[in-house]
């Protein structure tokens, strides 16, 4: 879980408008922080299926499953298994 | 379309103080608003306001009439019928300026329109343009590549984003593949495919500016605009394609309103019930399917609570949604209307009298 959350976090300062020094909490918005846009959510999407090697059904893309840090680790973990 | 976000917000609030019954231009007591019945009351004096504001617009930039691109969709009926009203069917030409992915529908009842109000039209396909550019050879490379069953010789094709209400689920696009009227299948957008899908559609609306600014030229009349408020807020029209004109009569009118007005301005029923589309796929895909999210009427009153902070409770008793999907609802609208803020505002400039 930790591992794939550090993964998630690199991947935002990397490619998101997240500043590298900012921190965040697991259940922070990502939205709201300005930390993800529309297409910035796509991009996450694309990287999560392709890092993980994952399918995402249409019914998890939920707000839900997308807008934190834990959310999102939530989600991969139960994919990957 | 190039509009600063304080501009638009005073012209909405003089606007609806304007028509508020009482007259007496202070804020109107909201707490018992009935969203819809506000949307359409005054609507001989709302036409009457935006035909002053058309002639205002031609006659300050020193034009002869009229250029519009008539769609065959309700606003742009709506504005040709009220520039003619203004300034006389001689002094307003239509252009119907369909490509081969446009619903037949669409240039039929733009023609009918044209003919009915006896304006003088021309029928100008940009699909030449788009083919010179290998736009469709493209966009079909994209819906292979994201639903490898497609075939164009079998499906017809959509862009579609999932119902806000029903299901809440985020705003990521799917093609959707139809074969004789029936989905089969949703296949998800990567993030590269949509930006450049975005692109290679946007590339049909500003193909309509460029010829609709060809024609007005050479005939000194200006470029009439359609787009409304409801899409105006939430980003729905192309920088410098159908935003990309000399005036926008509609941009403080909400789509409910432009409803109103082609009532009573007594358009032809077909246009008013057929639901409106940007009109670029295949599969016709109305704007409830990929923008809106939700039936229109729902829409607008959202927009019009947020716009006049009326208290959840309000907008509750108009739209009849219960609180926590009335407020996901404003979240998913702000969000929308911040990813949009690019395409309303114009360039920024840099004026030499700032340097320090």
């Amino acid at each position: 879980m930790e591992q794939i959350k550090n993964d998630i976090l690199d991947y935002l300062k990397n490619n998101s408008f997240m500043e590298r020094e900012k921190t965040i909490d697991d259940s922070d918005s990502l939205t709201q922080n300005g930390i993800l846009d529309s297409i910035g959510l796509l991009e996450l999407i694309d990287y999560i299926c392709e890092r993980y090697s994952i399918e995402i059904p249409e019914d998890m893309l939920t707000p839900e499953n997308f807008d934190s840090l834990r959310g999102i680790t939530n989600l991969i973990t139960r994919l990957a298994k | 379309m190039q509009i600063v976000g304080s501009r638009l917000a005073k012209t909405t609030e003089s606007h609806v103080k304007s028509l508020s019954k009482n007259g007496t231009g202070r804020p109107m007591d909201y707490s018992n608003v009935q969203i819809l019945n506000e949307l359409n009351s005054d609507i001989d004096e709302l036409a009457e306001m935006i035909k002053g504001f058309i002639r205002d617009q031609v006659t300050g930039f020193k034009k002869k009439g009229v250029v519009l691109g008539v769609s065959g969709g309700i606003d742009s009926a709506v504005a040709l019928t009220l520039c003619v009203q203004e300034f006389g069917k001689e002094n307003v030409y239509g252009l119907l300026i369909p490509e081969k992915e446009s619903a037949p529908s669409s240039k039929a009842l733009g023609a009918e329109i044209c003919e009915n109000l006896g304006v003088s039209y021309e029928e100008v396909p940009i699909s030449p343009i788009i083919e010179a550019l290998g736009i469709y050879e493209k966009k079909e490379q994209i819906i292979k590549r994201t639903c490898p069953e497609y075939d164009s010789g079998v499906h017809k094709t959509s862009l579609v984003l999932p119902d806000f209400l029903n299901q809440g689920l985020l705003n990521v696009p799917h093609i959707r593949l139809i074969k004789d009227e029936k989905t089969v299948a949703r296949c998800r957008l990567k993030a590269n495919d949509y930006l450049e899908l975005v692109s290679l559609q946007n590339v049909k609306q500003r193909s309509r500016m460029i010829i609709q600014y060809m024609y007005a030229e050479k005939l000194n009349y200006a470029v009439c605009g359609t787009t409304n408020k409801t899409e105006l807020m939430l980003g729905q029209f192309v920088k410098y394609g159908d935003g990309g004109v000399d005036f926008e009569p509609f941009a403080d009118c909400y789509k409910t309103q432009i409803y109103a007005l082609a009532k009573y301005l007594k358009v032809n029923e077909e246009i008013i019930k057929r639901p409106p589309s940007a009109d670029t796929w295949s599969h016709y895909t109305s704007d409830e399917e990929f923008y809106w999210r939700m039936p229109i009427h729902i829409m607008d009153q959202l927009l019009y609570a947020q716009e006049h902070k009326l208290p959840v409770e309000v907008a509750e008793k108009n739209t009849g949604l219960p609180r926590d999907t009335i407020e996901k609802a404003w979240r998913h609208i702000d969000k929308v209307r911040d990813a949009t803020d690019y395409v309303r505002i114009a360039p920024p400039v840099y004026y030499m009298s700032c340097k320090k």
